[in-house]
């Protein structure tokens, strides 16, 4: 049974069609990269598999452990597993880092027929995965993303995925505007996460998140369709000669 | 058709000034002078067509105005350094008198002369020189229809004042706040079937610190005027008010931070959420007078409307009469963002809890004791 299966996939926003036939197989303990110039759909791929309003789907298949997402709630889908980390996560003032990490591990818990965790549990569960991210002790009492560097924000990102432990993960650009350390501490979280019951799909511009997390397949999405797939190899080709030997 | 009209008419402002000019006196503290309050009364009360009351039928409040309310028992909780004083003991006599209506003019608020007409209940809160009062003052009820509270803090003194939700028809507070001195003051108002005024008159001198921070659930009719003036060097003042309505619920927020004097500094915060059919206005105002050199002074406001029947009138006024100051306002009516209710749903929140957490969130950033926050409904 494969974790992941999209079968030509069709995905209009505002009725314009971005994917095009979209397929991708993803198993249990694997990493893929999902490459491609910019408009190829790649970020529509991450969204509408979270199942993001305004993604309309108008043909194909979709499921997780050969079930159908199609037609399933965010919030349930986040339940059965989905992650994303967003390209440009949003900030949230007001409600604490704490309170909303607490009310996300609670709902995971409620869904699965689990106690929620106690306050203290917790608590120490989130200060572990914080100073694991490199963030100062004040993180869990700040705003969500509020007033935080775009480094801190995708390091959040990085953050929930580690409290929230699910089965696929997919990092829209992650990667992007982080420096050297800061890629490093995302790479780090990522291998940390990576175990033979997960998988993770990278969507990423740059080899350089893929010297750190090694991929185990790397795709090539151009026009809404898979164009090329292979192993880490076609990573270190993209960064030497471009995208523009996949067309026609 | 003929009746119905005289029934609208019966309760106009017209008609409650004549029905005010015949009452008599209600026998509680005798000896307050009230000549001034039917003077000003005898030059007419607002009525419809009243700019302040442009979103508030000041009508539906002159419906109630002369009801029978009935008496309830006073509940005030007072620590130790709080000297409480009614005003209907004929001691408080002079002390009363030296500080009632200091801080704000009758002609500008003709209400609270009604209030003075018909006062039911009064206290004075003394806090002496210097003393630091570390317990609040706790307000449940004056157990009256019209109410006044005075609140004095002497130069150097410190105090917390807390409203806890009550009914009345209209209440003043009134805050003379002396060189150096600290008045904190949280009021929660539930919601309730009820029509109320009530107006908030603050004095400060120089030196001195005055926080509010209100949180008030909706009414049948409610309309806070807030009035702080800055009239000493160097003088703070912190407002913040959030509020969330439902149902046909009716609140107006009329809020003026007047600074006179130099050096002072103001921040108001309101944060409002709106839902059903219910009705928000909030006219917030900076005045600074010529003179108040170096003031600076902020007001930001921001307000949910939760459904496509819900209202919400926010205004912003600067009246600025000095150059050298530093004066902003900022001011916004949306809806909950979609990318934030999306960004907590993919997480496993309800898209019920995802709005909840939000719309908390959001009036966190004025209210965020949990005291204020139970009070508006928001559990931690």
């Amino acid at each position: 049974m494969s974790l992941l299966r999209v079968r030509d996939l069709h995905v209009s926003v505002d009725d314009k069609p971005i994917l095009k036939g979209f397929d991708l197989t993803v198993q249990a303990g694997e990493v893929h990269a999902l490459m491609g110039p910019n408009g190829s759909g790649k970020s529509t791929f991450a969204n509408v598999l979270a199942g993001r309003p305004g993604y309309e789907i108008t043909a194909g298949a979709l499921t997780l452990d050969d079930t159908d997402l199609t037609c399933v709630s965010p919030e349930e889908r986040a339940h059965r597993g989905v992650f994303l980390a967003f390209q440009y996560p949003i900030e949230i003032p007001g409600v604490s880092n704490m309170e909303f990490l607490k009310a996300a591990a609670d709902a995971h818990a409620k869904h699965a027929g689990l106690d929620e965790p106690s306050a203290m549990e917790f608590i120490k569960q989130a200060r572990a995965a914080a100073s694991q991210l490199h963030f100062s002790a004040d993180f869990l009492k700040r705003g969500v993303n509020e007033g935080f560097s775009g480094g801190e924000k995708k390091r959040n990102e990085i953050l929930q995925m580690l409290l929230l432990k699910p089965r696929l993960a997919v990092l829209d650009e992650t990667d992007s505007g982080l420096d050297i350390d800061a890629l490093q501490v995302v790479a780090n979280g990522i291998n940390a996460y990576r175990a033979r019951q997960n998988a993770v799909v990278l969507v990423t511009h740059y080899q350089r998140l893929l010297n750190y997390v090694v991929p185990d397949h790397v795709h090539v999405l151009i026009d809404g369709r898979i164009a090329r797939s292979g192993d880490h190899t076609l990573a270190l080709t993209l960064e030497d000669e471009g995208y523009g030997w996949l067309d026609g | 058709m003929a009746g119905s009209t005289v029934d609208r008419a019966a309760h106009t402002g017209p008609a409650l000034v004549r029905r005010l000019k015949e009452i008599e006196p209600n026998g509680y503290a005798p000896w307050l002078d009230r000549g001034a309050y039917q003077a000003v009364i005898a030059q007419g009360l607002p009525d419809t067509r009243s700019e302040p009351w442009k979103y508030t039928n000041v009508n539906r409040w002159y419906d109630v105005a002369l009801a029978n309310h009935g008496h309830k028992p006073r509940r005030v909780h007072a620590p130790d350094g709080v000297r409480v004083v009614d005003f209907g003991d004929l001691r408080a006599r002079q002390l009363v008198a030296a500080h009632r209506g200091k801080a704000f003019n009758l002609v500008d608020h003709p209400l609270a002369a009604v209030n003075g007409l018909l006062l039911g209940a009064g206290i004075a809160l003394v806090v002496s020189k210097d003393t630091v009062v570390e317990q609040p003052v706790r307000i449940e009820d004056l157990g009256a229809a019209y109410q006044h509270i005075l609140v004095i803090v002497e130069p150097g003194a410190s105090i917390t004042l807390i409203e806890e939700p009550a009914t009345f028809v209209h209440r003043i507070v009134e805050g003379v706040v002396g060189t150096g001195g600290r008045l904190q003051h949280l009021r929660r108002q539930g919601a309730a079937d009820s029509r109320e005024c009530s107006l908030v008159a603050i004095r400060l001198d120089a030196d001195t610190h005055y926080t509010l921070a209100q949180s008030s659930r909706g009414a049948e009719l409610r309309r806070n005027d807030v009035l702080v003036t800055l009239a000493g060097a160097r003088a703070q003042a912190t407002i913040s008010s959030a509020w969330r309505l439902q149902h046909r619920e009716h609140l107006d927020n009329q809020i003026t931070v007047h600074h006179v004097a130099p050096q002072g500094f103001s921040r108001q915060t309101y944060r409002g959420v709106v839902g059903d059919r219910a009705r928000a206005v909030l006219n917030g105002r900076i005045h600074i007078a010529s003179g108040a050199k170096g003031t600076d002074a902020a007001l930001n406001t921001k307000n949910l409307l939760a459904t496509a029947k819900a209202e919400v009138y926010a205004k912003p006024e600067l009246e600025i009469y000095e150059s050298d100051v530093k004066c902003s306002h900022g001011a916004t009516v949306g809806t909950l963002d979609d990318a934030a209710v999306f960004f907590f749903r993919s997480r496993g929140l309800s898209e019920h809890d995802a709005r909840a957490l939000l719309v908390r969130g959001f009036l966190r950033e004025a209210i965020d004791d949990a005291e204020g926050a139970a009070s508006l409904g928001l559990a931690s």
